[in-house]
C-alpha cells in the first residue's frame, strides 16, 4: 500500500510518520501534489500557514480534490483538515474544496489554543476505535463545515464550540494532532491507515 | 474545556541532561531521549529541551537529539537555546521540534520573533522571558540569567505578543531551582496583561506550588524540572493534586 505525507515544506513531520510507521507502513513523503495524489493513501499534515500550504497545493489542487471524491482514504490533520475547505479566513489561496463552509477564527480571548482539549460526541467508528478522549491543539482557526451531518468530534475552548472532527465519504479530518496526542493519538493514525488497506 | 498543562523542562548540554541552582553548579541527571519518552508515559503534558552549552562543539549535537526524541514520543517538544534567527527555527523545526523558544534572540533581534512567527506560525514561537525583581517591577535578563537588560518584564511580554510571540514562558530567575514556589505575582500580572497562554517556570518545590500557579497565577501551564528529576514528586502525583483542587487536568492513568 503506498501511503504519501504532503509535505508543505515548514514543520515536524517526524512524529507524523514514525506513527504510520508504527501502522505498519512506509509512508512516503511528498513534495509535489500531483505526486502525492497518486496513492492508496494521502496524509495532509498540520503544520504551517494557510497561504503558504495553498500555494503548494495549487499544481495538484484539481487532481486532489478528484481522487477524493472518487474515494481515497484521506487524514487531514489541523491545517490539513481546513486544506478541505474552499478558503481560509487566514490568509489568501484555495484549498481543495471538498468540504462547504468557512475557515475562521476561534472565537475567544486567549489564542493560540495550546494544549490538550476534550473530545466530544464522537460519532466515527476510527475516533471511537482509537478510544480518543482528550486531544492535543495548537490552533487559531477552525473549519467549520454548512453541513453539521459531517461534523462527527466537537470540542468546546472558551465559550466557542467547534469541530474536533469532520468525516466526508473516505475522507477524515481532525482539528487536533494526533501524531502529538500520545498513545491514543497514534492509535488513530493506526486506525485510520488499517482502514485504508480495505 | 482545555486542561491545563504540566511541562516538564530537560536542560540540556552536550547531549545530556543537567540540573544546576540559579543557572550554575550543573549536575548529569542522564539521557535526554530516554528521559523524555519516560515523562511521556508517565503522564506530562509536554516536553522542554532547554539547551545551556556553553560552546559550538557541545551545541553540535543538539539537533541530532531532537530528531532522535522526536521519533519516539508523541507529545510536543519545545526546544529552547542557542537558536539565533528564523533559519534556526526552521532547523529545529525540521529536526523534530515542535516549538521553538527563543529568549536572549528575541530581546537582541526581536524581528526574529515576527518572521518566525509569519514563517511558521505563532502556535510554534515561544518568548522566553527570565526576569527578577527589580523594585515595584521585573527586570528582563538574558543569556542564561547572567545578563541584565534595560526591559521591564511586563512590557517585553506585551511587546512579544505583538510581534508575533504564540506562548510565553516566563521564568523567575529569583525562584529558579530555589523550590520556594513560583513568583506568582510575576505569572500573574503578565498573563492579565497578554492574550496568549503563559507557561510558570521557577521554583516549583510541590505540588501546592503548581496549583497555585495555575490558580492563583493563573498560568495556562506550569513547567516543573528539578522536584521530578530528583524523585521529589511524581507527575501523576502533581497530576493527582491538580484535579483535587478542580484544575481541569489530562488524566493518563
Amino acid at each position: 500500500m503506498r501511503v504519501t505525507v504532503f509535505d508543505y515544506g515548514a514543520g515536524n513531520l517526524h512524529s507524523l510518520l514514525k506513527a504510520v510507521v508504527a501502522a505498519g507502513v512506509e509512508p512516503v513523503v511528498e513534495t509535489d501534489p500531483v505526486r502525492a495524489a497518486d496513492a492508496d493513501a494521502l496524509v495532509l499534515p498540520g503544520v504551517g500557514a494557510f497561504a503558504p500550504a495553498a500555494a503548494r497545493l495549487a499544481p495538484g489542487r484539481e487532481l486532489l480534490r478528484r481522487r477524493l471524491l472518487d474515494g481515497m482514504p484521506c487524514l487531514g490533520i489541523c491545517l490539513g483538515l481546513q486544506l478541505l475547505f474552499e478558503r481560509s479566513d487566514e490568509g489568501p489561496g484555495a484549498g481543495i474544496g471538498l468540504v462547504t463552509g468557512a475557515v475562521t477564527r476561534i472565537r475567544a480571548a486567549r489564542l493560540p489554543q495550546i494544549g490538550w482539549n476534550r473530545i466530544e460526541a464522537v460519532a466515527d467508528p476510527l475516533l471511537l476505535a482509537a478510544g480518543l478522549e482528550e486531544a492535543y491543539y495548537a490552533n487559531s482557526y477552525v473549519g467549520r463545515p454548512e453541513s453539521l451531518a459531517t461534523v462527527v468530534a466537537w470540542s468546546r475552548y472558551e465559550d466557542d464550540r467547534f469541530p474536533a472532527a469532520i468525516r466526508y465519504q473516505r475522507t477524515l479530518g481532525v482539528q487536533f494532532h494526533p501524531e502529538k496526542s500520545s498513545s491514543r493519538g497514534v492509535a488513530l493514525v493506526r486506525a485510520f491507515i488499517e482502514d485504508a488497506r480495505t | 474545556m482545555i486542561s491545563k498543562r504540566l511541562i516538564v523542562c530537560l536542560d540540556v548540554r552536550g547531549g545530556r541532561v543537567v540540573k544546576g541552582v540559579n543557572f550554575k553548579d550543573l549536575r548529569d541527571l542522564g539521557d535526554p531521549v530516554e528521559l523524555a519518552a519516560r515523562y511521556e508515559a508517565a503522564g506530562a503534558d509536554e516536553i522542554v529541551f532547554l539547551d545551556i552549552s556553553a560552546s559550538h562543539e557541545e551545541r553540535a549535537t543538539l539537533l541530532d537529539l531532537v530528531q532522535a526524541t522526536a521519533e519516539r514520543l508523541f507529545i510536543p517538544l519545545t526546544i529552547g537555546g542557542g537558536i539565533r534567527s528564523a533559519e534556526d527555527v526552521g532547523l529545529a523545526l525540521r529536526a523534530g521540534a515542535d516549538k521553538v523558544s527563543l529568549n536572549t534572540t528575541a530581546v537582541e533581534r526581536p524581528d526574529v520573533i515576527t518572521a518566525a512567527s509569519e514563517r511558521f506560525g505563532a502556535q510554534c514561537v515561544v518568548v522566553s522571558i527570565d526576569a527578577a525583581r527589580d523594585g515595584a517591577g521585573w527586570r528582563v535578563f538574558t543569556k542564561g540569567g547572567r545578563q541584565p537588560t534595560d526591559l521591564e518584564a511586563v512590557a517585553w511580554a506585551r511587546r512579544a505578543v505583538e510581534l508575533g510571540a504564540g506562548e510565553l514562558l516566563v521564568t523567575s530567575i529569583d525562584r529558579d531551582g530555589v523550590r520556594s514556589g513560583y513568583d506568582l505575582d510575576l505569572t500573574r500580572t503578565i498573563a492579565r496583561a497578554v492574550e496568549v497562554p503563559v507557561i510558570a517556570s521557577g521554583g516549583a518545590g510541590n505540588a501546592e506550588h503548581v496549583v497555585a500557579a495555575l490558580k492563583e497565577g493563573e498560568a495556562s501551564a506550569a513547567l516543573v524540572a528539578g522536584i521530578l528529576h530528583d524523585g521529589v514528586t511524581t507527575v501523576r502525583d502533581l497530576k493527582e493534586r491538580m484535579m483535587a483542587a478542580g484544575i481541569p487536568t489530562r488524566r493518563t492513568w
